[in-house]
């Protein structure tokens, strides 16, 4: 409840000061619109905003759902063979160096102007960070266990089940929640390489008309997008932080 | 039980340590003691991991290190019967029960399904004292487990110890002679150059002749 009002207080702020610039510069709408200007875009045409949102909420939340999937599952299977990882990593390394917004195009013209372009920006850019904390996770048995499983006699797979998996689950929720403020990039980029629906497709055609207030009230939703994704990663996250050694 | 023929103890990028010959009859129970860095860790590491210049007679190592190795999200009584959870999918009530048993010798019955988390250093040891008896090990190797606690817990785990431990093969790694004396049968002290032993504990009561031991002197 306090920190419900918190942020309301906090955004009501963050509005007045708004309201404050735009009137102190005098500022024309179609450079930067009052608040309410973009409030009342927002109510008047929630029904087109609402379409656009669902399918930029599509995009991120399978993408982070797919890019989570398989960057967890290579993360294992990386952990298990050596010459897995050795092959797999330039592989991770030269995805993440090359920027996504370079191979956006490449994408568009092999997957279509649809979901699955969008659906493989997303995943790409969800796919590392999940896989190097994993990874990272996989590593981190505390020293001197191995001595200790020696004596035990512990079999490969049960020592994997029962002390690695569980060591890994908190890394592999951090690369999660970094993944879930970066997902929203993927889904957006995509859209404005090219899309007929979408918050990011949204902006991109009210820029062209110079509706700036319809631009700035996707934008307004985006990041109510993305702030929820990212305290939904952040809550489940937490109810497995027991993990942590 | 042990036998350690012309066994190097040396690491990688440092100067060699001494060579070792050592042999321990079963059922004896011995104390290793050595300053710092002279290799008993590397010596126990050494046993575990079935070095060829050692024959062990061992079917079954326990092993307490100096950290207890506990998994903190798990039950007390989980991390007891820890070994036979790595090796099998399956408990049967007859393990859980045994582990339970053991739990009890320890004095830590209450705390069975409590998670490991919460304990204290002196429950900790404890526990890692009961999943070696759990283990039901014939040589039971202890590197300083009870080096982080402080004097008295230390007293009294080493009076546990020797409760539970009793007729068992033990070699119980330390610097400090006191946690030995009243349980174990006898002492070996390694130096930089050789392994000596054994001793009478109690020649160690005196700090000095234990300094002077523990120089390689004797």
């Amino acid at each position: 409840m306090q920190r419900l009002a918190f942020a309301l207080a906090y955004l009501f702020g963050f509005g007045l000061i708004w309201k404050a610039i735009t009137w102190v510069f005098a500022l024309p709408h179609f450079i930067l619109p009052p608040p309410e200007r973009v409030i009342i875009t927002l109510v008047t045409r929630a029904e087109q905003i609402a379409g656009h949102a669902l399918t930029t909420a599509t995009e991120i939340i399978a993408g982070l759902l797919l890019g989570g999937v398989l960057g967890i599952v290579s993360a294992c299977l990386m952990a298990h063979s050596k010459t897995l990882h050795r092959l797999t990593m330039p592989i991770l390394v030269v995805s993440q160096a090359l920027p996504v917004f370079a191979i956006a195009p490449l994408l568009m013209l092999w997957l279509g102007y649809g979901f699955a372009s969008k659906l493989a920006m997303t995943t790409l850019i969800v796919f590392f960070p999940v896989t190097a904390a994993t990874l990272a996770g996989f590593r981190a048995l505390p020293d001197g266990w191995q001595d200790t499983l020696t004596t035990f006699h512990a079999t490969p797979i049960r020592t994997f089940w029962v002390i690695r998996v569980p060591l890994a689950v908190p890394h592999a929720l951090s690369g999660l929640k970094i993944a879930a403020s970066v997902a929203p990039i993927g889904a957006v980029v995509g859209e404005w390489v090219g899309s007929s629906s979408g918050l990011g497709y949204l902006m991109l055609h009210a820029n062209g008309r110079g509706q700036t207030d319809l631009m700035f009230a996707a934008l307004l939703v985006l990041c109510i997008e993305a702030v929820l994704v990212w305290a939904v990663v952040n809550r489940i996250a937490t109810r497995f932080d027991h993990y942590r050694p | 039980m042990l036998c350690i023929q012309q066994f190097d103890l040396s690491y990688p990028g440092y100067p060699p340590l001494a060579t070792i010959d050592w042999s321990i009859e079963a059922g004896t129970q011995v104390a290793l003691l050595g300053r710092s860095g002279v290799g008993k860790s590397t010596l126990l590491k050494a046993v575990i991991h079935g070095h060829a210049s050692i024959q062990c007679e061992a079917t079954h190592i326990a092993y307490v290190s100096q950290q207890p190795m506990l998994l903190p999200w798990r039950s007390v009584i989980d991390n007891v019967m820890l070994g036979e959870i790595l090796r099998t999918s399956t408990i049967s009530p007859a393990v859980r029960a045994q582990a339970r048993t053991v739990l009890e010798s320890v004095a830590l019955g209450d705390l069975a399904t409590r998670a490991a988390r919460g304990l204290s250093g002196g429950e900790r040891a404890r526990v890692a004292l009961a999943r070696a008896l759990f283990e039901e090990a014939d040589l039971v190797l202890l590197d300083e487990p009870f080096a982080a606690l402080d004097r008295s817990t230390r007293m009294a785990m080493a009076d546990l110890a020797k409760t539970i431990l009793k007729g068992r093969t033990v070699v119980l790694v330390t610097h400090d002679p006191r946690d030995a004396q009243d349980w174990l049968d006898e002492a070996w002290v390694l130096s930089e150059r050789a392994l000596h032993g054994p001793f009478d504990l109690h020649q160690f009561s005196d700090d000095r002749a234990l300094i002077h031991a523990l120089e390689g002197a004797l």
